[in-house]
């Protein structure tokens, strides 16, 4: 509960100035709050006569946070490959077990691994947990959730991080519910806080209107699962030297309720819109799925991947997976030229931390020019075809 | 088929605005709406009601005033609702939601599946989809598109991945959580909205689903906020100037990093 002291309070309304949430209300001269209070604590520190305090706080449940150590990172491995996002964790992974003083450790899970773990110390792994086995071969929450959570509690690292991508926000909530252990989804950014090492985790919240920073002060491991694209990789370097520690799993683990019976990977090349550099987008200005062809040129031309608008996706012109918003995936391309959007906060929600995004519409008032870098007002018929031939020239020479 | 579909109520997303002023979130008069992956959830458990038979209970965690959402699901053919609300859920984060909505659901009885949106678009997370299945130890699946087939006692169904889809079979109970390609939620008919004015809802506090007072609300929250701020700015907009092979060559030019 956030209390407020009557006695102390001046009526100031700086709290009330600083709640996003609008939960605070200076009446009669002392602040009031409301069931909007998500008990963030933005407010006791603005109050400068210490009018404000959270009571109830602290978790009731301690554990021993010295005994875990450790910074590990879950690297992604499916039909055959590591998820990029893998390795850019690891670069991540390596700043917080350097700030720390501790071991940076990778846990690969699958089958048919081939050379993987010899990548991940070469980017910069110490040791690499690899638990490779047939009955991994397809991803499912229960065998790759018991395998993981079997691991971290027989050696408690103190940071577990994953991409936040389809597997890693599937089956990483599962592992860190069953820990006890706190989770904070689609991370963009991670620090070690100075003056206790916790981990700082930041993230977006409410379509990234809003930008949180959470901490776990008293369960162990700290688990995050980060967005694809934010983290640098580190080069690889084939001196780097690291331990590769085979596991057997628990037979146990390798039962699962759930069965997979097919694994269907898309024939559209590149729906996986999360991991592309360069994303064209394409709305309702297109008028039609033929006017949508031009999209697939532009991205053609720059080898970048297709994402839509929710209208046009509702119209069939292409499928749900490439939908960008908030009822289908957050991007943060390079890249992001939105062409005939008009710019919902719906629809900027999933793309507007993409590096620098580019506005092709004909309506000079449409919502996306505000968060454009670069806005062309005109007609995309005319555009389209002279931006793809200049882009052709460009990139031919 | 007994099925129980968590919904939860959020503030409508095109109300939410940061006032560039004070860097707040502008809340005034701002809409709640029911979250609308539960939307897709909800529809999909009627559906599954009126192929095989049974019921629907919709199950909220949230303030008094989130019954609004339970009525709206029995207009669009839920047949009970039930409001888990008390002042000491305050500041759960997904572990100590996951674990409230478990104990709702052991006080709700048997079911044979949950069925949780893929997200909540406030926070963002899809965390308490899993969680909720862990804490009830049943299997779940994430990110269903497509219910291919249904009995009583089984489903198979297509599971959305990053570069295509999984079909994957799970037997009762089982929980899943849904995606918006799942289905084309219903408006409420005639008859659902007058079932709806006169439904009457369970509200259940923490004592009356047994929590423990150290596992809800902030103490039984591992995370915790500890700052919240404003995205950084993006630069200036700037619109093109010139004739259009003008402006052309000036994107080319500004993007030549990208090529
Ligand atoms: C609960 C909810 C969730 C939603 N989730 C999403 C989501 O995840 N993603 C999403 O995208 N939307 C989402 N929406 C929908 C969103 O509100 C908008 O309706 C949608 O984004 C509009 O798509 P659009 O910009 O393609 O179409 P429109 O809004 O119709 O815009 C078309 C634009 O094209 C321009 N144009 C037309 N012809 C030309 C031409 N020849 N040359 C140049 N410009 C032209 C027009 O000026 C206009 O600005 C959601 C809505 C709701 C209620
Ligand atoms: N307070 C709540 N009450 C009921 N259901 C909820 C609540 N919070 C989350 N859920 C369910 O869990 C899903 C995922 O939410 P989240 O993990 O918060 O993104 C939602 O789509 C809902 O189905």
């Amino acid at each position: 509960m956030l209390i407020v002291d009557s006695e102390l309070c001046i009526g100031c309304g700086v709290c009330e100035d600083n709640c996003a949430f609008g939960a605070i209300e200076v009446v009669d001269g002392c602040a009031v709050v409301s069931d909007a209070c998500t008990l963030c604590g933005s407010c006791v520190d603005s109050c400068e006569v210490e009018a404000l305090k959270i009571e109830g706080g602290e978790k009731s449940v301690q554990v021993d946070l010295d005994s875990w150590k450790g910074v590990w990172v879950y690297c992604e491995f499916r039909a055959g490959a590591l998820a990029p996002v893998s390795l850019e964790l690891l670069g991540a992974g390596r700043k917080l077990a350097d700030a720390r003083g501790v071991p940076l450790s990778a846990v690969l899970i699958g089958a048919d691994t081939g050379e993987s773990a010899e990548k991940l110390i070469g980017h910069g792994a110490d040791t690499v947990y690899r638990i490779d086995n047939q009955a991994l071969t397809y991803f499912t929450d229960e065998s790759y959730g018991a395998v993981l959570t079997d691991l971290i509690k027989a050696h408690k690292p103190e940071i577990v991080l994953a991409g936040a991508t389809a597997i890693g926000r599937s089956f990483i909530p599962g592992v860190a519910n069953s820990l006890g252990a706190g989770l904070t989804a689609d991370c963009t950014q991670l620090d070690i806080r100075a003056d206790d090492g916790a981990l700082l985790q930041t993230r977006p919240a409410f379509g990234g209107n809003i930008m949180a920073t959470i901490v776990c002060p008293s369960s162990r491991p700290q688990m995050s699962t980060v967005r694809p694209k934010v983290m640098q990789a580190l080069d690889f370097d084939e001196a780097r030297q690291g331990e590769i520690v085979d596991v057997a799993p628990d037979p146990a683990s390798l039962q699962t309720k759930v069965r997979v019976l097919e694994s269907v990977i898309s024939e559209q090349d590149n729906v996986n819109i999360q991991e592309s550099d360069i994303l064209v987008a394409g709305g309702r200005g297109l008028d039609s799925e033929k006017g949508f062809k031009l999209i697939r040129e532009l991205a053609a031309s720059m080898d970048g991947a297709v994402a839509a608008s929710r209208a046009v996706v509702d119209a069939g012109w292409i499928g749900y997976p490439h939908q960008v918003g908030q009822t289908g995936k957050t991007v943060a391309p390079k890249l992001y030229i939105a062409c005939g959007i008009s710019g919902a906060i719906q629809h900027v929600a999933g793309m507007q931390s993409s590096e620098t995004i580019v506005a092709i519409n004909r309506d000079e008032d449409a919502p996306i020019f505000d968060v454009a870098d670069f806005g062309i007002v005109g007609d995309m018929f005319e555009i389209l075809p002279l931006l793809i031939s200049k882009i052709e020239g460009k990139r031919g020479s | 088929m007994k099925i129980i579909v968590c919904i939860k109520q959020v503030p409508d997303a095109k109300d939410v605005r940061l006032d560039p002023e004070t860097n707040t979130l502008a809340r005034e008069g701002v809409q709640s709406i029911m979250n609308p992956y539960d939307q897709h959830a909800l529809e999909e458990a009627v559906r599954l009601k009126e192929q095989l038979g049974g019921e629907v209970t919709v199950l909220s965690m949230g303030p008094p005033q989130a019954v609004d959402v339970l009525r709206q699901a029995i207009s669009c053919g839920a047949d009970h609702g039930v409001l888990v609300s008390d002042r000491a859920f305050a500041g759960a984060d997904t572990w100590a939601t996951s674990y409230t909505l478990a104990k709702a659901v052991h006080k709700i009885g048997d079911f044979d599946l949950i069925l949780c949106g893929k997200q909540a678009i406030d926070g963002d997370t899809a965390q308490v989809g899993p969680g909720l299945a862990i804490q009830l130890d049943i299997p779940f699946v994430t990110c269903v598109q497509k219910v291919r087939e249904a009995s009583g006692t089984e489903l198979v169904m297509e599971r959305m991945m990053d570069d295509g889809y999984d079909v994957v079979a799970v037997s009762c109970p089982a929980l899943l959580t849904v995606v918006k390609d799942l289905n084309e939620p219903r408006v409420p008919s005639l008859k659902g909205k007058m079932k709806a004015k006169k439904a009457e809802f369970k509200i259940l506090s923490a004592e009356d689903i047994g929590a423990d007072s150290s596992c809800i609300g902030l103490p039984g929250s591992p995370t915790q906020v500890v700052d919240v701020f404003p995205p950084p700015p993006r630069g200036e907009r700037a619109i093109l100037t010139g004739s259009i092979e003008e402006q052309i060559e000036q994107l080319v030019e500004k993007l030549a990093v990208y090529l």
